[in-house]
């Protein structure tokens, strides 16, 4: 693998994180989780090339992220289930079409000429130092998504999950909590994006297509949701794969049109595979398959191979 | 006695037709109140209208000197109103400690900031929710369960834990809808007990439940709803022979 595939990967990971922490502990799905990693990238390029200091654009790419997504958030929350996803997907279609036609975002050209980041008189030049970089940023993020999600918040998650009405009843805010994880991993986008916007130098509307958004959510779902080590598992499988096959599509020989055809073709193949036969994703069904035959192999008479005893943690809906 | 929960005047309509129209009750403090009433009597509807996840077309709730009726149900939590519902809706994939330790969240205040640093304070008043989320399984006889997933347990076992996320609160009004529904004559019987031992502590509760016999046996005072009316109030002796009540509810069953 080279270095600039693993700052990407590393990066995605760190979108991952959060959309898994949204997902799959308090129950919401977004098909526009790309936007925020747009803002972020957006807001690091826009302060960045206005000759604000790099380090100020970095820092404010998550906080600006954040507070979008709590802007937006108010009415969207409001949506359940599907509903939510669409609206999500619409914000991004919507964000994508206003900024290629603004003339201070660049337009369907963007913001080229981004200085190097420069932190404290270090500047990051080349892949190496992103790559610490984007891993220091994606521990950050794994340490507040495990802090929070073994909370007295963080169980309010996972039980408006199930029950908003339950958790409602048991003084779980159930409204700003959505809007506060939604915030939350809006805001480990926009950092991702800060990075990105950095390292790539430039930014427009075109690196920040829908077809991102569902590459995270197929990351998330791949790995399994509500799971940590799932959102890294998910990120990595997903990268290599989209890599290998672009290797693929790009060979002599094949048609022009092949890697966008393999790529979106093998999306839709791959979330089918996972949702019929790895329902609860890479990681969960893993953990699962190690407890039931090698820490306790004794055990698989007693217990059929689809009741495991973790019980899964799925997404459930109320109906209203 | 001084009245705790003071439900007046209250109507609900749903598409033109009241489910409850112009109930009113008293609940003292330290009283257990049952609510009676055949099908569609608007049982639930009050209930609901009492938890905050309906509100009132006209009418008031006061509870504890407070108007309660535009409060959202987590405010009404706050202010010591528990409630465990009719079914089970526990919270899945979650232990059932963990489901118990959720009910603890009315009264504690710790954050995603406190909770993303894990600041000793945050830690501490972990600490005690978990303590305290033991005391009440143990309390409901689920002590041995406390590490199985919610869903595991049979029915009988998942009302108790509702009735433990309940207790975690430490709850002023206790809110009970159709707990005994579909429970065995020997989980009905421990659930009666356990209800019993609550008011012996003197915690304020409403009983909302379609088994007549099992609120005549808990209830000191009885509410009887008919067609989303109140109809009559009184000790379960009183109720017994209300000649309202026998036609109503009492007497169809009886023919």
């Amino acid at each position: 693998m080279n270095e600039s595939v693993l700052v990407l990967l590393l990066l995605s990971a760190i979108v991952v994180t959060g959309l898994s922490m949204l997902m799959g502990y308090a129950g919401q799905v977004s098909l526009g989780q790309a936007s925020f990693t747009m803002i972020g990238a957006y807001t690091a390029a826009l302060i960045a090339t206005h000759g604000r200091p790099t380090w100020l654009g970095l820092l404010a790419a998550p906080f600006v992220a954040t507070a979008a997504a709590a802007l937006i958030g108010i009415p969207l929350l409001r949506l359940r289930g599907h509903r939510l996803a669409f609206a999500t997907l619409a914000v991004q279609l919507v964000l994508l079409s206003v900024v290629g036609q603004q003339a201070w975002t660049g337009g369907d050209i963007g913001l080229q000429g981004i200085p190097l980041l420069n932190i404290g008189g270090y500047e990051f030049s080349g892949d190496r130092p992103y790559i610490y970089l984007a891993l220091a940023a994606l521990l950050l993020v794994v340490l507040i998504t495990r802090n929070v999600v073994a909370s007295r918040p963080g169980r309010g998650l996972r039980a408006l999950a199930t029950s908003e009405v339950a958790a409602e009843s048991s003084g779980v805010p159930v409204a700003t909590y959505k809007l506060v994880v939604f915030s939350l991993s809006a805001g480990f986008a926009g950092l991702a994006g800060g990075i990105y916007a950095f390292y790539i130098g430039y930014v427009s509307p075109g690196s920040f297509p829908v077809l991102l958004s569902f590459e995270y959510v197929v990351m998330v779902v791949v790995g399994g949701a509500g799971t940590i080590w799932g959102a890294l598992a998910g990120a990595t499988a997903i990268t290599l794969l989209l890599q290998w096959l672009n290797d693929l599509g790009t060979r002599e020989g094949m048609p022009a049109s092949a890697p966008a055809v393999l790529s979106y073709a093998v999306y839709g193949v791959l979330l089918i595979l996972v949702v019929l036969f790895l329902p609860r994703g890479l990681v969960p069904s893993a953990t699962s398959w190690w407890a039931r035959h090698v820490r306790w192999p004794r055990r698989r008479t007693s217990e059929p191979a689809d009741t495991p005893s973790t019980a899964p943690k799925e997404m459930h809906y109320e109906p209203n | 006695m001084t009245s705790l929960l003071e439900v007046h005047d209250v109507g609900k309509a749903f598409g033109g037709v009241y489910a409850v129209r112009e109930v009113g009750l008293t609940v003292a403090e330290g009283e257990l109140r049952g609510v009676i009433g055949p099908n569609g009597a608007g049982k639930s509807t009050l209930f609901n209208l009492i938890s905050g996840h309906l509100l009132p077309d006209h009418g008031t709730l006061t509870y504890a000197g407070r108007r309660l009726e535009r409060l959202t149900p987590h405010a009404r939590a706050k202010l010591g109103i528990a409630i465990v519902f009719q079914g089970a809706r526990l919270f899945l994939g979650m232990t059932a400690l963990e489901n118990v330790m959720v009910g603890a969240h009315a009264r504690t205040r710790h954050g995603f900031l406190s909770a993303a640093l894990r600041l000793p304070a945050h830690r501490r008043e972990e600490r005690a929710i978990r303590a305290d989320a033991l005391e009440a399984l143990d309390r409901v006889g689920l002590k041995d369960w406390a590490d199985r997933a919610a869903e595991e347990l049979p029915l009988g076992q998942q009302r108790s834990l509702q009735v433990a996320r309940a207790l975690c609160a430490r709850p002023r009004l206790l809110l009970l809808d159709e707990p005994a529904s579909g429970l065995r004559a020997a989980e009905r019987e421990a659930l009666a007990q356990l209800i019993e031992s609550l008011r012996g502590e003197g915690l304020t509760t409403l009983l909302v439940e379609h088994d007549v016999a099992f609120v005549a046996r808990l209830a000191d005072r009885i509410s009887v709803l008919d067609l989303g009316a109140h109809i009559a109030e009184g000790t379960p002796a009183e109720i017994r022979q209300d000649e309202r009540v026998i036609a109503a509810y009492l007497g169809k069953e009886a023919a």
